[in-house]
């Protein structure tokens, strides 16, 4: 079954792109199929319909009922590795 | 390549300010001049940041990647500056976690997709504390293209 995962940070411009690359490509390594919900942290609430799995790349303290991760090593490169493991934790569930 | 694009026009070192709504005006300036940015860049870059900062914390070494909506970009581009202290920012995903930054890359994105190996070029390059250490040393423009490509040469 496809998971959507929404990536979202403050313009959806530059860091959720990334963010959003990267989780796609984690994806096709470990074979889940996955939909990319790339928006601003404002736009998540209505988009959360189906929703697996959040990652932001900026600050968020509400609880949206979804398993949220932040995404944060992908820019800054320091772990990486960890951030990984649970988002694929997340979705292989 | 990122290092064949840079315009020297936009790297300026030795900046000097003494927060970083100093950094936004003054930067922000240059992206205007040059025709990358509108006037209403500046103002974008400092409520961005107030909302959404972008202070990375490069295993002790800092670093900011200011950055607006489409909106307020007329082209594709990136600004450089060395600051000649540190400003405080806060760190990119938090609201009370602060990094004392003195090397600067402002992002002019209109489209990201398009753009996305090169902004992931920089992120490697500002991932690396060695570089950020190098550029933090120089006060030559040229020198500061150099180093990047001499990073950029290695990945």
């Amino acid at each position: 079954m496809k998971k959507k995962v929404i990536v979202a940070c403050g313009g959806a411009v530059a860091t959720s792109t990334i963010a959003a690359n990267k989780i796609v490509e984690l994806c096709k390594e470990n074979g889940i199929d996955v939909e990319i919900c790339q928006i601003r942290i404002s736009e998540i609430e209505s988009n959360l319909e189906g929703t697996s799995l959040i990652v932001t790349t900026s600050k968020v303290k509400r609880d949206y009922g979804v398993p949220l991760i932040t995404g944060m090593p992908f820019i800054s490169g320091i772990g990486v590795e960890k951030t990984q493991a649970a988002i694929l934790d997340v979705l292989k569930r | 390549m990122i290092w064949k694009e840079l315009n020297e026009s936009l790297i300026i070192t030795n900046l000097k300010a003494n927060d970083y709504t100093d950094v936004m005006k003054e930067l922000g300036s240059v992206m205007i001049q040059e025709g990358y940015a509108k006037d209403s860049y500046i103002d974008a870059l400092i409520e961005r940041e107030q909302e959404y900062p972008t202070g990375l914390d490069i295993d002790g070494v800092g670093v900011a990647i200011p950055h607006t909506a489409v909106s307020h970009v007329k082209k594709h581009g990136i600004a450089i500056a060395v600051l000649d202290k540190p400003v405080t920012f806060f760190q990119m995903g938090t609201d009370d976690e602060t990094v004392e930054v003195q090397v600067i890359f402002m992002l002019a994105v209109i489209n990201a997709n398009e753009h996305l190996d090169q902004l992931q070029t920089i992120l490697k390059i500002i991932q690396d504390k060695n570089v950020l250490s190098d550029l933090m040393k120089t006060k030559d423009t040229k020198q500061i293209i150099k180093i990047i490509k001499d990073k950029e040469c290695t990945l």
